[in-house]
């Protein structure tokens, strides 16, 4: 990072030699990098990332704790929007395959995948204008902050994706599902078909989608920085970017950190999950 | 003779594939009887499966369907019955098992789970402590050890053989009059297998069960079939009580059957006798006799006229032209061969 030409002062206009002296004194930027970076760690293991350099009397900590609940609130949403429908849709694709509807479907798979998160931004909120103008009144908010209305359009946008991924995800387990021997042997029982999916298919259909939840909600919650910008969102992901722009050093490591261990507590959180879906997974009881 | 539970008349099954239609089963009629076990043998891909499958309306449409055939149990006919009706039949009037059990049971369900549900939807025994105690008894009856802690378990918890046993208390759970096992034993080693068809013969004299037995192994039809049904490309070309089957086979596919058999007597020398060549391709059936091409006896008529099944015995029945009158010269010659297998085998006994 420090090999990248500038530095967090820089960005401000001209200053004097001394000014800058001093600023780099206060920040500690004089001192050699190898230093810089073991203070980082020694602050670092006592859950401290530093102040910002160029928002005046932030420190990282404090930026994390007002700006992530947002973000995080925000992926929730998303992940929720995009679980359900990726489950919904991926289930009724995979009914009708071979179909129109499940072509359909598949068709919208492609473009959820393929289309950027700020095309149905903008679209989404092109729409919503016209509706809200067409009946009078503002059904939901285009942008901002505040309730759970606001929450609604950003998340369904950010979703979009993965909901298109937990479809096409869903499809195919399912498909695969449905081969297995234990269908055929709930079928030579007796089940009826409505049985035969909410008892055995869809438990084991669902395995994929759960593995793949812990990756979404980190990718959910801190890669919205996109749609938080077009719907003007005081989220995590906007101050990521500023600081890398500025070179905001403390700010770009901390949330880098915070973002990974973010992650892999996630990914843990739904392995622990795994194990009630899958009893193979379970730890060992006996 | 028993009581007929089950009654199959002229059964036709295809399947759509993407080379062309494949005709696996061209017409099988068979009677079931209470109390007995029927085995179908036959090399891979002579249609075993698809028949009972077609029996218990498994067969997946598309790509399958059932062209033409009556199959009636206790009198009324069952195919193309709806799904529902067919619902009440499966699992409470038929029961089925399944060649492998690695595969056949839901893997994220208890066995006990999966039993009490046959229960549940045939005798409306939901959730509670009278099911879980009809599951263990059916574990228990099964022999499975430690009954009352192993319902609470997983499939992956059990080995191969303990699994087939779960197979199989499931499948009886309702008692029901027939119980169809396609290849029960073939995924299973040796010891474990003598063990599966000891059960399955002790819980179908219990339960007066008719036993259908599907199996590439003749050594398991002699120890449990009454009759048997020897399949070839879709048909039945031989039939009959199993010593007859055995020991007076007419159909000359059977008897390369039995020379390509391992005889375990000791002393036997004989050297096994491989059947040359590979069944006909379904996808063009042959008009004549299906075992045509590979048989040392054929004649010029077996090539394009199809045989009938011929009366050879008491209740046998053999599909071969060689029983028609008109060739006993060569049946003579046939017999001779024949007779010369058995030579080879009685040296032994
Ligand atoms: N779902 C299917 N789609 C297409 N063809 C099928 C299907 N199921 C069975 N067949 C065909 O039907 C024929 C008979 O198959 P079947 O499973 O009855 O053989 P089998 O006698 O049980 O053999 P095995 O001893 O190997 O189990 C085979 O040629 C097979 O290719
Ligand atoms: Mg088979």
């Amino acid at each position: 990072m420090h090999f990248v030409p500038g530095d967090p002062i820089s960005g401000n206009k001209a200053m004097s030699i001394e000014i800058r002296k001093n600023l780099e004194k206060k920040y500690g930027l004089d001192q050699p990098v190898l230093k810089q970076y073991l203070y980082f760690l020694g602050n670092m293991a006592q859950g401290d990332f530093g102040i910002s350099f160029t928002q005046q009397n932030r420190s990282v900590n404090d930026i994390i704790e007002s700006h992530f609940p947002v973000s995080a609130g925000l992926g929730i949403l998303a992940l929720i929007f995009a679980t359900a429908g990726g489950v919904l849709w991926g289930t009724l694709a995979a009914l009708y395959r071979g179909k129109v509807s499940d072509q359909l479907i598949m068709f919208g798979v492609i473009l959820g995948i393929s289309v950027p998160s700020f095309v149905f931004a903008a679209l989404g909120q092109f729409l919503l204008t016209e509706l809200n103008k067409y009946f009078g009144y503002t059904i939901l908010p285009v942008a901002g902050w505040g309730s759970i209305l606001h929450m609604l359009l950003p998340a369904l946008v950010l979703g979009l994706g993965t909901m298109a991924f937990l479809t096409r995800l869903m499809r195919s387990s399912l498909l695969e599902v449905v081969n297995q021997d234990y269908i055929r042997t709930a079928k030579a029982k007796g089940l009826n078909s409505f049985r035969i999916f909410f008892a055995h298919e869809l438990r084991n259909g669902i395995l994929p989608v759960v593995t793949y939840l812990g990756p979404a909600i980190a990718f959910l919650t801190t890669g919205g920085f996109v749609v938080e910008t077009v719907f003007a969102i005081p989220g995590l992901g906007r101050y990521f970017v500023q600081a890398t722009q500025q070179l905001d050093y403390t700010v770009i490591m901390g949330l880098t950190v915070f973002y990974g261990a973010f992650l892999v507590g996630m990914v843990v959180l739904v392995d622990i999950l795994y194990g009630f879906i899958d009893p193979r997974i379970s730890l060992a009881k006996s | 003779m028993a009581e007929v539970v089950l009654e199959v008349q002229d059964l036709k099954v295809e399947f759509d594939t993407y080379g062309g239609v494949i005709k696996a089963v061209r017409g099988v009629s068979f009677n079931a009887y209470k109390g007995k076990t029927l085995a179908i043998v036959g090399e891979s891909g002579c249609g075993k499966s698809v028949s009972v499958q077609a029996v218990m309306g498994l067969i997946p449409v598309p790509p399958g369907r059932v062209t033409s055939g009556i199959v009636k149990l206790r009198g009324n006919n069952i195919l193309g019955l709806s799904h529902s009706e067919m619902n009440k039949v499966r699992g409470k009037e038929i029961g089925m098992i399944f060649q492998d059990p690695m595969t056949s049971l839901n893997p994220t369900m208890t066995v006990g789970k999966q039993i009490t549900e046959t229960l549940s939807v045939h005798e409306g025994i939901g959730r509670g402590r009278e099911a879980k105690k009809r599951a263990i008894d059916l574990l228990e009856k099964v022999h499975i050890p430690e009954a009352a802690n192993r319902v609470r378990h997983y499939p992956f918890q059990f080995s191969g053989g303990m699994r087939q046993r779960v197979m199989i208390a499931m499948a009886i759970a309702c008692k029901p009059s027939i119980l169809i096992a396609d290849e029960p034993t073939t995924a299973l080693d040796v010891t474990i297998q003598a063990q599966i068809l000891h059960l399955l013969k002790d819980l179908q004299r219990e339960n007066e069960m008719s036993l259908i037995l599907i199996t590439h192994d003749l050594g398991v039809v002699a120890q449990m079939a009454d009759e048997v049904n020897v399949m070839y490309a879709g048909r039945i070309i031989e039939f009959g009580p199993v010593d007859d089957i055995y020991y007076r086979s007419q159909h000359p596919y059977t008897i390369g059957l039995r020379a390509a058999m391992p005889s375990s007597e000791e002393g036997a020398k004989r050297k096994l006798q491989p059947i040359e060549g590979s069944p006909p391709d379904l996808f063009h059936p042959p008009i004549g006799c299906g075992y045509f091409d590979r048989c040392p006896y054929a004649m010029k008529i077996c090539e394009s006229n199809e045989p009938e099944p011929f009366l050879v015995g008491n209740n046998h029945y053999s599909r071969c032209w060689l029983h028609h009158q008109r060739s006993q010269t060569k049946l003579a010659d046939f017999i001779k061969q024949d007779t010369k297998i058995y030579k080879n085998n009685e040296i032994m006994s």
